[in-house]
């Protein structure tokens, strides 16, 4: 070995990181060179040290983790997963609506009362699914207002409040429109419509705010 | 000296935690919580606080397993949640403005003698006090490469730093480590 041993090599060695043969070669080396003999004593010394220290008791902390983790749902996905899962919740809801209530002509030709009786159960239907749709979308609308809520502090105060304006605008229109679209499906469906929508502006201002972490 | 992990039984035990195993986190818990509420305590300087930012880390590990692929980096994307608790803390405590830990080295009364360092109590007061004197990143660096083993490139992911910027930092925290540490380590080495 010429010249000096890397200190980080030594510092391998003083940790049992090495593999044998270059642990031999350093510790070769150091017996016959004063100046890494010294610094491999100083690396060990410290290395020494801290091996004393006392380890900390953890007994204590893991009732307060445990019951922690067990009022948390039990599937482990990134948070945007499940964002995205409740708003596709919606979306699917949607698209299921939009098959039951496709149009008469391309469903099999049905005797009139049965076809009136049938009519009526699919808009019940619909609007079950409506429903529930409806609600997966103001789920993952609460998930998305927290977030929003915790990073609304990162951005640019004129920013964050042109951001709460605009959601305040959506929000308002929303609910006005929901309103109005009482039990009629096509209205409902277009509310979904203006939930999506929602969603995809909370979404946009949340990564500004995240983003914009300091 | 680090202790050789069995990685095999890590994977294995990250994979039943994942499928909601509560007591493969449990032994996951038991067996890295000494080393991250350690970090944590160098870091923070503060008991009761360091076991309440262990506790959150692992309640963040818990939501977050999904996300750790490899088995063989548990130890140091520990240390990294744990990390960012530590950071949001101090911001929390700014906020309240109460007086904390400003990050800038804290001056010791003076510096111990070999004769000081007998037990392990006292291996931990004179660490504890040179420790003290280096800034929170540099103290960060240092104890996760001497006290808890982690490669250079580890830390650097941990602390997300070059790999060049966690090699000075650590040799800068050794020398002022070694200044406070003189007497000692020179009766030692």
């Amino acid at each position: 070995m010429s010249g000096h041993v890397p200190l980080e090599e030594m510092e391998a060695l003083a940790l049992g990181e090495l593999e044998p043969a270059p642990a031999k070669e350093i510790e070769a080396h150091a017996g016959s060179c004063a100046a890494c003999a010294r610094e491999l004593a100083l690396i060990r010394a410290e290395q020494g040290l801290f091996a004393r220290r006392s380890q900390p008791s953890i007994d204590a902390l893991w009732p307060g983790v445990a019951a922690r983790i067990a009022r948390e749902p039990r599937i482990h996905r990134p948070h945007w997963a499940r964002r995205i899962a409740l708003a596709a919740a919606g979306a699917a809801a949607a698209a299921a609506l939009l098959f039951a209530l496709r149009p008469a002509a391309v469903r099999a030709p049905l005797a009139q009362e049965a076809a009136a009786s049938e009519s009526k159960r699919a808009i019940a239907d619909a609007l079950a699914t409506l429903d529930r749709a409806e609600a997966d979308y103001r789920r993952a609308a609460v998930v998305l207002e927290s977030e929003y809520a915790a990073a609304r502090k990162n951005l640019d105060p004129e920013l964050a409040r042109r951001c709460d304006e605009t959601l305040a605008r959506a929000r308002s229109n929303l609910g006005d429109a929901r309103t109005l679209a009482a039990q009629d499906v096509n209205a409902r469906l277009r509310v979904l419509e203006g939930y999506a929508g929602y969603l995809r502006s909370l979404r946009s201002v949340v990564e500004q705010s995240q983003e914009a972490n300091p | 000296m680090p202790q050789a992990r069995d990685r095999t039984s890590d994977q294995e035990l990250l994979s039943r935690a994942r499928a909601g195993d509560a007591e493969a986190f449990r032994v996951i818990f038991h067996r890295e919580a000494p080393a991250v509420r350690r970090f944590l305590g160098d870091l923070l300087r503060d008991d009761s606080a360091a076991d309440e930012g262990t506790q959150e880390t692992f309640v963040r590990a818990h939501q977050r397993l999904g996300t750790l692929q490899q088995a063989e980096k548990l130890q140091s994307w520990l240390f990294g949640i744990a990390r960012m608790v530590f950071f949001e803390h101090l911001r929390r405590k700014r906020r309240d403005a109460v007086p904390q830990d400003s990050g800038d080295p804290v001056e010791i009364d003076r510096a111990p003698g070999p004769e000081e360092v007998l037990l392990s109590s006292e291996a931990d007061q004179v660490l504890d006090g040179a420790l003290a004197t280096l800034s929170q990143e540099r103290r960060a660096a240092l104890v996760l490469r001497l006290d808890h083993g982690l490669g250079y490139p580890e830390i650097a992911e941990t602390m997300g730093w070059s790999l060049q910027k966690v090699k000075n930092e650590i040799h800068r925290a050794r020398l002022q480590l070694r200044q406070r540490l003189q007497a000692y380590l020179e009766g030692a080495a």
